[in-house]
């Protein structure tokens, strides 16, 4: 045997274990039922937050407690309790992703991804007051 | 209508410069093409070719150009001039506005490709038709990204010379554009506040000068399959390989410091697609350029060569396709939108990777063989081996940021795990290891083979000198990772085997030293890399309130500190005092001062930071790192959470007015808290001097003495409960060193507890901000071994290009 044959076995072995470890090392992209159903999973939930309950952030108690609602893409709402601060901008979220697990009623979230608008005031041409010749 | 003032001759000279540069991109390429088959018009095909491709490059240089004019001028009726400027925005920036969006950037990508170009037709010599013919093929595909004409109702590239503001799709029927003289009212949109930055004036002429130069060894490779010159291609590959290993390595570091400066991803590294886009083919062209420098002499690799040249230039080619086409999505911090060009992309991602691995089936078998396996005592060998090993690592990081391209190919529903950035580490450690193990020993090996005992005599010192120092760095830094370490060592063991070989073999001839120098440089890079992420330490936890451990189990993420204006609070090492906001523009800054105590228990300052939010119109606020540097560590602070709002509390009209009260039932020895005092109930009298508080003799009158505190002094206050004509009648006593109201609302004479109201004026609530703070220790390392690794490899290019 060849010495290349040795280190393409190798390299073949790593790749495998690279890709294993890969497909291994990912979360789920779920709604808060199917969440719901495996508290000891972390998921990925996509939704919007749910403008007309209260959400709550208090940092002069802890900086790092962000509670609010939120409605999955397929409609169910449940609370977020995100052990985090409050993200800056985050009433503006067309929609957000929330990192983290279902413990009985809430959602205990890690962590959270935001997306915003990207073209505020609309993004269109505006008639501006400065005229210029 | 009739639109009055639009400069429409100005995009009609761009668009021929476009059709121009793609035509002659296209002529060139056939010509060259025929010019590098041997027949009696060689030589009249080469002409026409060469003068193709230079007409090819005045036409971009006419594109560019008149880019240029009409964002200088603020032809604000096209698009991509609206798009990415406006009038406000100041000329330094217009560089970045060019190149802002995707149209720009195909751009400055192709103005490098046609000086890369030009300077072939000259070197290249008997390689020039064949080369020449594919960067120019190459040339003619980017140039067609430009051309926005429609084949079949397809639309091939976008054009920013065509599409004009009022034509856009998105914006029909917006009533501005009933007016015949809207170009009078109209401003940019201009260039995101977030890019107004040095950074990106320099980060991507660099970055895409790095990644134009990949197109040369590919370029080559294919020449090489194409005319059977299997090996012949090689020497002149090779100083333009570890050109390009040295630009896209700065452009990328760059990308770091960039990030690391100006945005708040708390560091400089962060594993994100677009940083990984980048670096993968950055490894697989070092490995590329190592492969080419180990069959210079000897052809023994020459498969592996070719395949990693091909596939450096087709890494370039899908990393722009992911960047590009909007497909990372939720994944990536760097947001580009898709232009629809995506379809373009791929069609010719798969054209050159098709190109190459024909080209590499039609012609393995004819490659040389050597009948002797090569030692493994080689310096050929092990290099070989550190080339596979950079492939296997980026191979483990693109199977890994492409998931989103699985998603979409197999129907998978997969989302990148929360901590990404610990999973590639701990992947990539391996690798890093070897790599640096390799960089260590590898110039001790010698061509073909090594007497092992000169092997060991030299390596020895280097060896256990490394060994020692870095068991001495383990204990100085507190350095408890088992798994770290051992990558600590290897870097340790390749920057002093690298400077040794430096000294005690070649002697000190700087000459020769290109190489050596640019390994210090990169073990520096990895050393840098190693101690400040392992050892980052994040010393904004919350000291101010309750702890977040009681909220249960996994959740701590206590990284935030709550500084309320005017408090002294300990973080890390420091007291911090967080004093106020400036606004200046879109930009918030918020002044953090930062004390130690000195010998005698006082507070020094020893500097200021000014974490910034941008109010970005654009993106939402963003906020911005500010960072202390001193030569051992860097303070580094972004805002997490802050009041937004610009006026402040402290200068307000309504400061003077009194909050609602607050009431507390307290026994004697009680206290009641206001936001800057504690208000302590002492006792209770009823001897009271009537007349000077002008009350009638039958008024029953009880006093309070209160003790009022802050942290540096103590004001005596007495307020009254007043009971006139069976009446209680209000009494207020102030305190307006502390801008509070006291009142005694109510007397229980069983229990002799009373009832205190507090008021306080609305100044003293103090604005707040929450914080996190990171202590990266020993990051200059890693920006001095960018720089040596720079020095290095320009050293060997220089040296490279004189054996030419």
């Amino acid at each position: 045997m060849k010495k290349v044959h040795i280190i393409g076995i190798v390299i073949i072995a790593i790749a495998i274990g690279a890709i294993f470890t890969t497909l291994n090392n990912t979360s789920t992209y779920a709604d808060f039922k199917e969440a719901a159903k495996e508290p000891s999973n972390e998921f990925h939930v996509v939704g919007k937050l749910n403008k007309a309950k209260e959400s709550v952030y208090e940092p002069l108690v802890d900086a790092n407690v962000f509670k609010f609602y939120m409605v999955d893409n397929k409609g169910t709402e449940c609370k977020v309790v995100l052990h985090k601060n409050k993200p800056q901008d985050f009433e503006r979220s067309e929609q957000i992703v929330i990192i983290g697990k279902m413990k009985g009623e809430e959602f205990q979230a890690s962590d959270i991804l935001m997306k915003c608008p990207s073209k505020y005031n609309d993004g269109k041409p505006q008639e501006t007051a400065n005229k210029t010749n | 209508m009739e639109y009055l003032n639009e400069h429409l001759g100005i995009g009609k000279i761009g668009n021929i410069f476009v059709i121009l540069s793609f035509v002659f991109a296209l002529l060139s390429s056939i010509s060259y093409f025929f010019a590098a088959r041997i027949n009696e018009n060689t030589a009249s095909w080469k002409r026409i070719a060469r003068i193709s491709f230079r007409i090819h490059g005045l036409s971009v240089i006419g594109i560019v150009g008149t880019l240029f004019v009409m964002l200088y001028s603020h032809y604000f009726e096209y698009e991509y001039v609206w798009h990415h400027s406006s009038k406000a925005m100041p000329m330094r920036y217009i560089l970045s506005c060019f190149w802002e969006g995707q149209e720009g950037s195909f751009l400055l990508w192709t103005f490098w490709h046609v000086f890369i170009g030009l300077i072939l037709q000259r070197s290249a010599k008997t390689f020039e038709a064949p080369v020449m013919s594919i960067v120019a093929l190459v040339q003619a595909f980017l140039g067609s990204m430009l051309l926005g004409i429609f084949v079949f109702e397809h639309r091939i590239g976008s054009n920013p010379f065509t599409v004009l503001l009022r034509n856009h799709p998105d914006f029909a029927n917006i009533p501005l554009f009933q007016n015949a003289h809207y170009l009078e009212k109209l401003d940019g949109r201009g260039l995101n506040p977030l890019l107004q930055n040095y950074w990106m004036t320099i980060h991507p002429p660099t970055l895409f000068l790095g990644f134009a130069l990949t197109v040369v060894p590919f370029a080559y490779a294919i020449a090489g399959l194409w005319q059977k010159r299997y090996s012949e291609w090689i020497k002149p590959a090779l100083p333009w390989a570890f050109f390009g290993v040295a630009v896209l390595g700065i452009g990328i570091l760059m990308g770091g410091a960039w990030a690391y400066e100006a945005l708040s991803f708390g560091g400089f590294w962060a594993w994100d697609p677009v940083e990984n886009a980048s670096l993968v083919p950055w490894l697989t062209l070092v490995g590329t350029a190592h492969l080419l420098l180990i069959n210079k002499t000897n052809a023994q690799s020459l498969l592996a060569a070719f395949f990693l040249a091909i596939l450096t230039f087709v890494l370039i080619l899908y990393s722009t396709f992911l960047t590009r086409s909007g497909i990372l999505g939720d994944s990536s911090v760097h947001a580009f939108t898709d232009l629809g060009m995506s379809g373009q992309l791929l069609i010719y991602l798969f054209f050159f990777l098709a190109l190459g691995i024909v080209l590499l089936i039609i012609n393995w078998k004819h490659f040389p063989k050597h009948a002797e396996e090569e030692s493994i005592w080689s310096r050929e060998f092990w290099m070989f081996v550190g080339a596979i090993v950079l492939l296997v690592s980026s191979f483990q990081i693109m199977f890994y940021t492409s998931m989103p391209v699985w998603n979409k190919l197999f129907d998978l529903h997969k989302a990148p795990a929360k901590d990404v950035i610990t999973f590639y580490n701990n992947w990539q450690l391996p690798f890093a290891f070897i790599t640096t193990l390799l960089i260590a020993v590898g110039q001790y090996f010698k061509y073909k083979n090594t007497e092992l005992k000169w092997f060991l005599k030299k390596i020895a010192v280097p060896f256990i000198l490394s060994l020692v120092i870095s068991i001495a760095l383990m204990f100085a830094l507190n350095f408890d990772q088992a798994y770290f370490s051992i990558l600590l060592f290897s870097s340790v063991f390749a920057a002093i085997a690298n400077a040794n070989y430096f000294v005690m073999v070649i002697k000190g001839k700087i000459r020769k030293a290109g190489a050596s120098i640019a390994h210090i440089g990169f073990a520096l890079v990895m050393l840098g890399v190693l101690i400040s992420t392992s050892k980052k330490e994040i010393i904004s936890r919350n000291t101010s309130s309750k702890s977040v451990e009681s909220l249960g189990e996994t959740f701590s993420n206590d990284a935030n500190i709550i500084l309320t204006q005017g408090d002294t609070l300990p973080m890390g090492k420091y007291m911090v005092t967080y004093k106020g906001k400036r606004i200046e523009g879109i930009h918030i800054m918020y002044d953090v001062d930062y004390f130690t105590r000195d010998d005698k228990g006082d507070l020094k300052k020893e500097f200021s930071l000014a974490p910034v939010v941008q109010t970005n119109p654009m993106m939402g606020n963003v906020a911005e790192p500010d960072t202390r540097h001193f030569a051992s560590f860097d303070v580094y602070t972004h805002v997490t959470y802050a009041d937004l709002s610009t006026s402040n509390p402290m200068n307000g009209a309504e400061k003077d007015e009194y909050d609602a009260p607050k009431t507390g039932t307290l026994s004697r020895g009680d206290s009641i808290y206001a936001s800057n005092a504690v208000i302590i109930f002492d006792s209770l009298t009823t001897k009271v001097d009537k007349t000077l508080y002008h009350l009638e003799e039958n008024d029953i009158v009880v006093q309070a003495h209160l003790t009022v505190m802050d942290l540096k002094t103590s004001y005596q206050a007495k307020p009254l409960y007043i009971i006139h004509e069976n009446m209680v009648q209000p009494y207020e006593e102030k305190v307006d060193a502390l801008g509070l109201k006291l009142m005694f609302v109510k007397l229980n004479p069983q229990n002799g507890k009373v009832d205190i109201a507090v008021q306080e004026k609305k100044s003293n609530k103090r604005d707040f901000i929450v914080m996190q703070a990171l202590v990266f220790p020993y990051i200059n390392i890693l920006w001095l071994g960018a720089i040596i690794m720079a020095i290095g490899s320009l050293l060997s290019i220089v040296e490279r290009l004189r054996k030419v």
